[in-house]
């Protein structure tokens, strides 16, 4: 398990690790925590022949309200963020994610723009980011640009970087207070990556119907997915179990599980299903006791 | 003048919780694995695997890879072949068996993924992956034996073109009439179990490093082995030079879990390559590589029924074990699967049985020994088909088991297959496990859960392990080309201070600490003044086996309460002589030698070795031999089996088929406790792995023989998150037949702990009938189970 001959370039600053992704292409691969790549280097999976090593961008590491936004930089910790009171009071969902990531020695290394940028369909960050509607802020040769979650996530281990660009951080609108959040994932041992996780956060309006709802799931497709047509059914109405059964029936046609060594598809789509009832009761019931 | 008692009792550290001498420097960071040692000009090497399960090797071109900067050298399996002879195996049970040996290269043809092809030695590992990339082979894939199903199909491909299919050899054990007791029985109760493929997974994977010696004709071997001197024999085996010759040196072991007592090519490839490059050689099995590499064990398919007579007397045992083997032998070719059919009967009497072992080849890697060898599996069919006829029959779960157990007179009791139990208080075993069960309040936790709608249940299994391995001609007499005696040495110094050296090794068990207790009772010294040695076989005495068995303790440690008792009686006749008394008046106590009952003169061990290494005149007694030395060989009249019975406090989710782990207790005698906090480390570990088998842990292969599972990723081991709470109890019965009544502890956990998960997830689902037969038991199967026990039950409603 060595990995192939690598060179290795330390950037200072967001401008020269774009100078140096510039110079060398796609042959070029950021390194960021290296929860993943290091070992895909080991395994001789990934091969790059440089590791631009952005663990000294200082100016990367941030956790912000800005604007009923929650601003975070590419190069914070996971573990940063699972502790912040800034995170938890602006995205009360973050932390409760965050804890079913890895353990908390993935987490001390692991950053937040390392799990969005390798972008495994069945990680948890990119299933909230997503889910909140987010948004990735990049940084390339010609500036900076932001693009939607659900465009960034293109497939599998695949995201709209282009080779000369870093990603810099994400922005999560802030959720109003007395939303309930709610989490669960199904994962064959604790900090593994979910077979299947779901992710809510419900939001009650003074007359206690549903004013805002966030539905989503990783681990079902090549991509996490977003579940508009759960809210949609969930959204205007009373909390209701029915309303909760018509939502999850929509999960099916959302998701496009497959077989793997640890559940087949078919497992996968009906543990979706079951895990948003799940999550939007249990947000639910969360969103009332705080209204 | 104070009058002191006269102290019979010399023990003080056997039986108390001394903290392992082992730790500190190994908690510190201190230990030397393997891959810590470095020897003089060494140089490294890796080795290329097949890709595919089942190819003719058509080409092999290493130019590329020899001409690559910092390569030494390119082995092929040709070359190896004509210096090394096929790797051994040890275990022949079924008589007149095929026996699929193999080189530790492959020569013409591979068989599963991952068998070694060619090997690089260069500068350094980094170098010698780089090269392995530019080696050259060309494939002609052959049709795939991926399973058992396929191995045995009538028109089969077969692995072995000279066999004729794929089954290397059966044996039937029958006892008493089965077929009548079958016809005549109220019950019969049947099931096919199955157990997917694991293995002990040490977190330190194999190595070695290899300095052949042309000059002196010398092998000199570092290895991370159980077993030195079973490796010593099968190196001089494979190489035909004398034994003296090799010198086996053994580091810390990270792990060892029976996967480190086999025998691996890498040792053979490792050598070849120091005998033509004239430099030692390190051969590390790294993490990836050890998933194909380290023996495969568990994979076995067990088809029985179990008779009974409807008031829970169990008539009969009947069914085969199928042994899914990989394409070739191990070290101890079909041992483990035999041995689930010599403990398929467990803990109960049963006079009528026809029970068969079938070794059947697969293009799977080889098939090997890992803690429990084969006893977990027997285990299986016991404890799952005595539980299907306490449900059938209405009866507690507990009152069927006891009402079969042999009673404590009846011993030793023969089982009908092989082994001889040499003693057993079983009933007392499972009265202390449910008054454990009672006193930690399982029941009401049960019964609040259940009202909340919540599913908890309760499981048990009863286990025996036998232990102590072995009887040496008993050993050979049942296929075994290898013997089962200990031998040590105790050596007293010239300053008094104890040395004792042993064949077993240390590879996480605290034997150094257990041998030192033991001696220091015997000796009458403080165990600060014994040291413990293992690990070389040019300096430690020669075992049978190597550490495994469950030997270590019974085995090694009656050979040190032997040899300690003769060095004692040589240290108080001299003492006597020095102190002009009569030995049989003398005691010893914390190396201090005195006239029993008095308070008078006293000599110390010191004074002692000084006379028996230095200043003899006048000191060493006429006719006494010089020097302080005792050597022991022990060789068991009878194994020792140990005994327990395990509970298991699970939660499942009906809707998921996950399944928590609540809470877990063990009842447990291993004779003669030496040191309880180690015998609770021994049950506690293996209880893991048990519950990582049950649940967890899956080699899983796919139709072409590709193994999916080849990172820990997705080959999952239990970690502490998963683990519950465990609570031991013991029970000490001393063994019979091995002085100091010690039984083997260091598989109980493993052999207990599958069936134990299938017996408390059935109880969590009671009123669905769901009955778990196959392991791991993952969320998707047990899921599936209990939809199809819920359209069941709605269809018969």
């Amino acid at each position: 398990m060595k990995p192939p001959p690598v060179k290795y370039a330390r950037a200072g600053d967001v401008q020269e690790a774009i100078a140096l992704l510039t110079e060398h292409g796609s042959d070029a691969k950021v390194l960021a925590g290296g929860q993943s790549l290091i070992p895909l280097m080991n395994f001789r999976l990934a091969r790059p022949s440089i590791l631009i090593d952005i663990n000294r961008v200082r100016e990367l590491d941030y956790v912000r309200e800005d604007n009923g936004t929650l601003a975070i930089g590419a190069m914070t910790r996971q573990r940063d963020v699972e502790t912040s009171s800034v995170a938890a009071a602006s995205v009360p969902l973050l932390p409760e994610v965050l804890r079913h990531v890895g353990h908390i020695t993935n987490r001390n290394r692991g950053t937040v723009g390392g799990s969005l940028a390798h972008a495994d369909p069945a990680a948890e960050l990119p299933a909230l980011v997503t889910g909140l509607g987010g948004e990735l802020v990049v940084q390339g040769p010609n500036g900076v640009r932001t693009i939607p979650a659900e465009d960034f996530f293109m497939s599998t281990f695949t995201t709209a970087l282009e080779p000369d660009e870093v990603l810099i951080g994400v922005r999560l609108p802030r959720l109003p207070g007395g939303t309930g959040v709610a989490v669960e994932e199904l994962a064959r041992r604790h900090g593994d990556f979910a077979i299947v996780a779901a992710m809510a956060a419900v939001h009650l309006a003074p007359d206690r119907s549903v004013d805002l709802v966030r539905l989503a799931v990783s681990g079902v497709d090549s991509v996490p997915v977003r579940l508009h047509a759960a809210e949609d059914a969930l959204t205007g109405g009373r909390p209701s179990a029915e309303a909760i059964e018509a939502a999850a029936a929509t999960v099916a046609d959302a998701i496009h599980p497959a077989d793997d060594v640890h559940a087949p598809a078919s497992y996968r789509r009906d543990m979706a299903q079951l895990l948003v009832k799940r999550v939007a009761k249990a947000a639910l019931e969360r969103s009332e006791t705080k209204s | 003048m104070t009058i002191i008692e006269p102290v019979e009792s010399q023990t003080k550290y056997t039986g108390t919780r001394v903290r392992r001498t082992e730790d500190p420097r190994l908690l510190a960071g201190r230990g030397q694995y393997i891959d810590d040692v470095t020897v003089p000009k060494m140089i490294e090497a890796a080795v290329l695997r097949s890709p595919l399960a089942h190819a003719r090797i058509t080409n092999i071109d290493v130019s590329r890879a020899r001409a690559h900067p910092g390569v030494f050298d390119v082995l092929t399996g040709q070359d190896l072949a004509t210096v090394a002879g096929q790797q051994p195996v040890i275990w022949f049970p079924i008589p007149e068996q095929r026996i699929a040996k193999t080189h530790a290269l492959a020569v013409d043809q591979v068989r599963w993924v991952g068998q070694a092809v060619a090997a690089v030695v260069a500068v350094d590992r980094y170098v010698a992956e780089d090269a392995l990339e530019l080696i050259d082979i060309d494939y002609e894939p052959l049709p795939v034996v991926a399973d058992l199903d396929a191995a045995l199909a009538p028109d089969a491909p077969k692995l072995y073109d000279d066999w004729p299919d794929n089954v290397s050899g059966s044996l039937t054990y029958t006892a008493g009439d089965p077929d009548a007791a079958f016809a005549s029985a109220d019950l019969v109760v049947s099931a096919s179990f199955r157990h997917g493929r694991a293995f002990g997974c040490p977190l330190e994977p194999r190595g070695c490093i290899v300095n052949w010696d042309t000059f002196a004709g010398s092998l000199d071997v570092w290895l991370s082995t159980q077993s030195p001197n079973l490796a010593r024999d099968l190196l001089a085996e494979v190489f035909g030079i004398p034994v003296h010759k090799i010198r086996v040196r053994t580091p810390n072991l990270g792990g060892g879990f029976g996967n480190k007592f086999d025998f691996y090519g890498e040792e053979v490839i490792a050598a070849v390559l120091s005998r033509r490059t004239g430099r030692p050689v390190k051969l590390i099995e790294d993490r990836a590589e050890s998933f194909v590499a380290t023996s495969h064990s568990r994979d076995q398919r067990l088809d029985f029924e179990m008779a009974l007579r409807s008031d829970g007397t169990i008539l009969g045992l009947r069914g085969v074990s199928y042994g899914v083997l990989g394409g070739a032998f191990g070290t101890v070719g079909s041992g483990p699967p035999w041995a689930s059919v010599l403990t398929c009967m467990g803990p109960y009497k049963i006079p009528n049985m026809d029970v068969t072992v079938k070794a059947v080849m697969t293009n799977r890697s080889p098939y090997g020994s890992y803690r429990g060898w084969g006893v977990p599996k027997g285990n299986i069919v016991h404890e799952r088909l005595i539980e299907l006829a306490a449900r059938k029959l209405g009866m507690d779960r507990t009152e069927i088991r006891r009402k079969n157990f042999p009673a404590p007179e009846e011993f030793p009791f023969f089982t009908g297959v092989a082994f001889t139990y040499d003693s057993g208080r079983y009933a007392d075993c499972l009265d202390l496990a449910t008054s454990k069960i009672d006193e930690l309040g399982w029941r009401e936790r049960q019964a609040r859960a259940r009202a909340e709608g919540r599913s908890v249940g309760i499981g048990y299994s009863f286990h025996v392990e036998p232990s102590a391995y072995g009887p040496s001609r008993i050993l050979n007499l049942v296929g075994l080309a290898h013997s089962g005696f200990d031998e040590v040495t105790v050596r007293m110094d010239s300053i008094g201070k104890v040395t004792i050296y042993s064949g077993q090794i240390n590879m996480g068990q605290g034997t150094h600490t257990i041998y030192a207790q033991l001696a220091a009772d015997t000796l009458g010294i403080p165990m600060d003044d014994v040291v413990v040695i293992t690990g070389d076989t040019d300096s430690c005495p020669y075992t049978g086996y190597g550490t495994g068995g469950s030997r270590a303790a019974p085995l090694g440690g009656a050979a040190i309460l032997r040899a300690g008792e003769r060095l004692r009686a040589k240290i108080l006749r001299i003492a006597a002589e020095l102190l002009e008394a009569s030995p049989e008046d003398l005691q010893i106590q914390d190396g201090q030698i005195s006239v029993k009952g008095t308070t008078g003169r006293s000599v110390s061990t010191r004074d002692v070795g000084d006379a028996a290494y230095r200043r003899l005149l006048n000191r060493l007694p006429e006719g006494e031999t010089p020097t302080l030395e005792e050597v022991d060989v022990f060789d068991p009249p009878n194994m020792a089996t140990s005994y327990g019975c395990t509970a298991l406090l699970v939660e499942v989710d009906r809707e998921t088929g996950t399944v928590s782990l609540l809470d877990c207790l063990q009842a447990h005698d291993c004779g003669t406790v030496i040191n309880p906090m180690l015998v609770d480390g021994q049950l506690a570990g293996g209880l893991a792995q048990a519950l990582g088998g049950a649940l967890l842990e899956e080699l899983v292969y796919d139709e072409e023989g590709q193994l999916k599972t080849a990172s820990f990723m997705d080959y999952l081991l239990p970690t502490a998150m998963e683990i519950p709470p465990f609570h031991f109890y013991h029970q000490e019965t001393p063994a019979p037949d091995i002085p100091g009544g010690i039984k083997g502890v260091g598989e109980a956990g493993p052999i207990a702990g599958v069936s134990l998960v299938g017996s408390a997830i059935d109880d969590a689902l009671s009123d669905l009938g769901v009955a778990v037969t196959r392991f791991p038991c993952t969320p998707p199967r047990l899921l599936e189970l209990i939809r199809e026990a819920q359209s069941r039950k709605e269809g018969s409603a």
